[in-house]
């Protein structure tokens, strides 16, 4: 009975999520190319060379690993002052939690083009600014050296509240006696913070950091609309190189290839954060 | 007197980070909102251009376009009204069975949810499309209910199964004195106690089917059969030569505002579903 009320579910996951791992595993061992007439052709390891090779392939990595640390650390950050701020009782408390959690409503593509708009050189109003101050205009978008940063400040700017969310309600799980006690043998509110309020939200920074990190090396929809991965391939990721493997020039074998490499990549990190972890909670038990 | 200025630098200090936090948030949204009702030679002279140049046509020139922006909205909205009401027919019976079983089962399926909770999704557009393609499911947009609910099932079971592990369980098993069928104890006794577990979890997917991308922009390439999302990196690949910046900027107004008042109406329940998902997930 049991089984049959989870039946449906467990197939539609299955479906969803097993079945396409399986497909690219023997799609990866097939040429489907527009050489092939878009018909799969056994080849072998062919694809797997390919990768291993692929220049465009691991700056990507680099690219895409360098996006995540970067804005998954300022959310962390920025999530955790806000929280802190968001913690503490004053009025008008309630709206300003619900206004600075707007952002992380917005659909990504809306948001995109919007911060392309801001971004914008030089008419955006970043630039405004710079220029009513005598400085010059930056190509935020297009150059290589800055559009990573514009796709780093967009980012943070959409998902900083979810952080900050969760940091909240891991706060609010802390109990207070605890900073009372700690105030009545002379503590300082500044020690406080360090070694009362952190390690007991250790938990929850840990879940933040698993589910951002997750989404930012996934990263699609904001590179896709903000700069299409430009300039240069400058911004381009991960996801967005299968994509176009796939969708531009039409090698679905070496999409499927990538696909699998970056999701070997995935499974490698997220080891490391394991091992990390346990090293963390070994060291300060 | 003497300790007012000490009291007053702390609530100095929290008015400015307030401040601060509220510009951050709110100034690119405005921004938006300025640009929406601006003419295109206001936009272009900079902060000179203050003062006159309003304007409403970026928004009928949005609004009247072929296909026009409503269709967007609403394709959006269906798709995601149809795809929560899935993803809650399935995702029930599976998170009350999974409440009720304690064994190895429950941990390997606990533990796969997990993984697929986390899992960067658009690795799996390519196979999802050919799926899409064999079965004749491309362009078609009731179709995109099929893998929202798929993806949205780990975190709504998770979600569900928490909710329905709180229950005690001597409720349920009163009802089974009174001969109460699995159906009824479900639909008349247990259902409305998770009531808001329900709500929460299905805000949270309705969001996640009305914001997808990658999925619907391999899906969909009649313009007409667009959701919101590909239908915005659409427009914002269109204009190669001028950008029509007031009408871009119109187009983010409207696709942002539905969100934000369901944001705004729903807070407390999404909210309670975001927190509860890290948490007991």
């Amino acid at each position: 009975m049991s089984l049959l009320l989870m039946a449906p579910a467990l197939l539609l996951l299955l479906a969803v999520f097993f079945w396409p791992m399986l497909d690219y595993a023997w799609l990866s061992l097939q040429a489907q190319t527009v050489f092939t007439g878009l018909k799969p052709v056994p080849v072998g390891l062919a694809n797997w060379e390919r990768l291993l090779g692929d220049g465009r392939f691991w700056q990507d990595a680099a690219q895409t690993l360098r996006f995540a640390v970067v804005s998954v650390g300022l959310e962390l950050l920025l999530g955790l002052a806000i929280a802190l701020l968001l913690h503490q009782s004053w009025r008008g408390r309630g709206l300003v939690r619900s206004l600075s959690l707007l952002p992380w409503a917005l659909p990504t593509t809306v948001m995109a083009l919007g911060w392309r708009w801001i971004l914008n050189d030089p008419n955006g109003p970043i630039n405004g600014v710079m220029q009513s101050l005598g400085l010059p205009s930056l190509p935020f978008l297009a150059s290589t050296q800055l559009a990573w940063l514009g796709v780093v400040l967009a980012d943070t700017w959409k998902t900083t509240p979810f952080v900050a969310l969760l940091l909240l309600a891991g706060l609010q799980m802390i109990p207070t006696d605890l900073y009372e006690a700690f105030a009545l043998e002379g503590g300082r509110p500044w020690q406080g913070l360090r070694r009362i309020t952190l390690p007991l939200l250790r938990p929850y920074v840990l879940i933040a950091l698993i589910f951002r990190l997750a989404q930012a090396l996934g990263v699609f929809d904001l590179v896709a609309v903000l700069t299409g991965g430009g300039p240069a391939s400058s911004t381009e990721t991960l996801a967005l190189y299968a994509y176009l493997n796939a969708m531009r020039f039409l090698d679905f074998g070496y999409s499927a290839t990538v696909m699998l490499g970056m999701f070997v990549l995935l499974l490698a990190s997220a080891l490391l954060l394991v091992l990390a972890q346990q090293r963390w909670q070994g060291a300060r038990p | 007197m003497s300790s007012s200025p000490l009291r007053q630098r702390p609530a100095l200090l929290r008015i400015s980070m307030v401040a601060l936090l509220l510009l951050w948030s709110l100034a690119p949204m405005l921004w938006q909102l300025y640009t929406s009702l601006r003419t295109p030679e206001s936009l272009l002279a900079g902060l000179a251009g203050l003062g006159g140049g309003w304007t409403l046509a970026n928004y009928s020139a949005v609004l009247q376009a072929d296909p026009p922006f409503g269709v967007y909205l609403l394709n959006s909205t269906v798709v995601g009204a149809l795809s929560t009401l899935l993803t809650l027919a399935l995702a029930i019976p599976c998170a009350y069975a999974l409440s009720r079983r304690s064994d190895l089962l429950k941990l390997v399926i606990g533990g796969g949810l997990l993984a697929a909770a986390v899992f960067p999704y658009v690795l799996l557009f390519l196979a999802l499309l050919q799926v899409a393609r064999q079965l004749g499911l491309a362009n078609n947009l009731l179709a995109l209910c099929l893998p929202y609910a798929g993806l949205s099932l780990p975190l709504a079971v998770l979600l569900l199964q928490a909710a329905f592990a709180d229950l005690p369980v001597e409720l349920e098993e009163n009802a089974l004195l009174e001969g109460f069928s699995l159906g009824q104890r479900l639909r008349w006794i247990l259902l409305p106690l998770i009531g808001p577990a329900v709500v929460s979890t299905g805000l949270l997917v309705f969001l996640f089917s009305w914001n997808e991308f990658p999925i619907a922009l391999t899906w969909l390439s009649r313009s007409e059969l667009l959701t919101l999302a590909p239908a915005m990196a659409r427009i914002a690949g269109s204009s190669v030569f001028t950008v029509p910046h007031g009408a871009f900027a119109a187009a983010t107004v409207l696709g942002g505002v539905p969100l934000l008042a369901l944001l705004l109406i729903f807070q407390r329940q999404i909210v309670a579903g975001l927190t509860q998902g890290a948490i007991k997930g």
